[in-house]
């Protein structure tokens, strides 16, 4: 059973006062599989946000169907299993982020014992103990994407939806998120992920959709979809140069062709982080 | 092979504790933002209003008291009901709080209900605060009245003495002021209904807060315009079928104006004080009932 099967899904919003109507999503289908996680890209206005909230429930489609678990999306029950980050998220602002999990918490049906160890358990992988008793509206962005974190995993989804998750967030707040994400991943989590940071979604995406005016034009295994099938990278470590010499002369005689040649870089992203220190 | 999930809570179709859960956050927010401050205005036009009642007799006293603390409290606790709930969806749509709500095993009618009870509780602890502070005044102000009383019929006898202290105490605190409030609170509650349902179709809070305003005075005006054009014998069908249409959407709030009897120390049935709530329950629940279906088909 698919974590999130999508079928033929359309969604069209009418113009008010206009003839017009703008088609959203165009005859959708994709499935996402148990401990995924996927990537649904695309420019803005492709349809991304439309269709998740359609998977959630909170729009209805036009055409087509969305299933959580097998569970038709506009059911109740089938947000059970699922914990949402929308984009930019403002939570109750008058909250500490305790009572923020604990508001969660007590919406999806925890209570008592179990609620306090849950929000506790939480405000630590997030990284947000020493911030528990402080409102939200002094938190920084990285902060409340965390807490947000938090919140969508109060009731222990098997299905994550975030909606740029690290938008607004600094290099070290974002790799923490991506780490956890990774971490989601090693537990079984499935998870759906909206982003326009290219990078991070090739880090840790193992399937990617490109949506484009609405109809999905790429989907696949991520690895499958940006190799370039007639080239094959080598690094070397230790080589001396008479050893490249004679690996370019062997690439001469064979009818391959040397494109580039150069120094391994690391990322911008790592560099940052080690003259700041982190880790 | 992925290691195993824990079970996650199973969904309950009717939650009294979600509804409580979302009821007591609203009013936290409510809390919050510091409404109760409103309280100091109400208090000090009780202080005020003594100022004016150096020359009246103490009936004429008590019924002013009485008149300014009741006339407060309708209109503070109708205020409130309307600035309180117009606020808490738009706020909640526009800070994408509702999405991550209701992407939540959470039922629209839950939420909806939840909110309203969160501002529902928020009027009754100030309506028991307001009646409080003027159950305080009302005292004082009878013990001044007793005891110039005392000065006045000293050397009288004990039996007029008595007499006119029992004429004091029966003047205070009457029977009917405890369902008077009740009603009161009814009121606003069912103002807190009605507002809640023009949010889920309003473009902003001031949309609502305006249109909100202007039930009020068709409630209040209803009553007049229809016995004027009803008693007109040359009214056509039309206005006549409009009259009943504005009767039945909008609730004659003069039959919800009770503060003039109980201010004058008339008796009032506890059979119309029942009806009066059932009337205002009634509507507060067709409120809620079409905001619901207005608020379970809106696109988020």
């Amino acid at each position: 059973m698919s974590a999130i099967s999508i079928a033929n899904l359309t969604k069209v919003y009418p113009i008010p006062f206009r003839r017009e109507r703008i088609t959203a999503v165009r005859n959708l289908s994709l499935d996402v599989e148990p401990g995924q996680v996927y990537g649904l890209l695309g420019p803005n206005g492709s349809g991304k946000s439309t269709t998740m909230k359609i998977v959630l429930g909170l729009v209805s489609p036009s055409a087509g169907s969305t299933r959580i678990f097998g569970r038709d999306s506009r059911e109740v029950e089938s947000r059970e299993e699922v914990g949402f980050l929308p984009e930019n998220p403002y939570f109750y602002k008058f909250l500490t982020g305790q009572e923020t999990l604990h508001f969660y918490g007590k919406i999806c049906g925890l209570s008592g014992a179990r609620l306090r160890e849950r929000a506790s358990e939480l405000l630590a992988l997030v990284g947000l103990e020493h911030a528990r008793d402080r409102r939200l509206g002094g938190y920084s962005k990285g902060m409340l994407q965390r807490v947000g974190l938090a919140q969508a995993l109060i009731q222990q989804p098997r299905l994550l939806v975030l909606d740029e998750p690290t938008a607004g967030v600094d290099p070290a707040g974002s790799r923490e998120i991506r780490d956890l994400i990774l971490d989601f991943k090693k537990r079984g989590i499935t998870v759906l992920l909206c982003s326009h940071l290219l990078s991070q979604v090739q880090e840790i995406c193992d399937r990617i959709g490109i949506l484009h005016k609405g109809v999905l034009i790429r989907e696949g295994r991520l690895d499958e979809l940006i190799s370039i099938e007639n080239q094959t990278e080598m690094i070397l470590e230790g080589a001396s140069p008479e050893v490249l010499a004679q690996v370019r002369a062997l690439l001469a005689g064979s009818g391959a062709r040397l494109l580039a040649e150069r120094k391994p870089q690391t990322t911008l992203e790592n560099f940052f982080l080690d003259v700041t220190g982190h880790d | 092979m992925p290691p195993s999930l824990p079970t996650p809570v199973k969904h309950v179709f009717f939650s009294p504790a979600r509804i409580w859960a979302i009821a007591t956050n609203t009013l936290l927010e409510l809390f919050r933002l510091k409404v109760f401050y409103f309280l100091l205005i109400f208090a000090l036009l009780l202080i005020g209003s003594s100022a004016f009642m150096i020359d009246f007799s103490f009936q004429e006293q008590f019924q002013l008291l009485k008149d300014v603390s009741l006339g407060s409290m309708s209109i503070f606790t109708w205020l409130l009901a309307v600035l309180a709930t117009a606020m808490l969806l738009p706020k909640d749509i526009e800070d994408r709080t509702l999405y991550t709500i209701l992407a939540k095993p959470v039922p629209r009618f839950e939420y909806l209900v939840g909110k309203l009870l969160g501002v529902l509780l928020l009027l009754f602890i100030s309506t028991v605060v307001m009646s409080a502070l003027f159950a305080v005044a009302l005292y004082g102000r009878q013990q001044v009245v007793i005891a110039e009383t005392i000065r006045n019929y000293a050397g009288a006898h004990q039996d007029q003495l008595r007499d006119a202290l029992r004429g004091i105490r029966e003047s205070t605190f009457t029977f009917s002021l405890i369902p008077g409030i009740a009603i009161i609170y009814v009121k606003a509650a069912l103002f807190a209904a009605l507002t809640l349902f023009i949010s889920t179709f309003a473009s902003s809070t001031i949309f609502t807060i305006m249109v909100s305003i202007a039930c009020y005075f068709i409630g209040h005006l209803q009553g007049i315009a229809r016995d004027y054009w009803l008693g007109n014998a040359a009214t056509g069908a039309l206005p006549r079928i409009f009259l009943a249409l504005v009767a039945l959407i909008f609730p004659d709030l003069q039959l919800f104006n009770l503060v003039d009897d109980i201010v004058a120390g008339n008796s009032v049935p506890m059979l119309l004080f029942a009806k009066t709530a059932a009337l205002g329950g009634l509507y507060a629940c067709i409120y809620l009932l079409v905001a619901y279906f207005v608020f379970a088909s809106k696109e988020l």
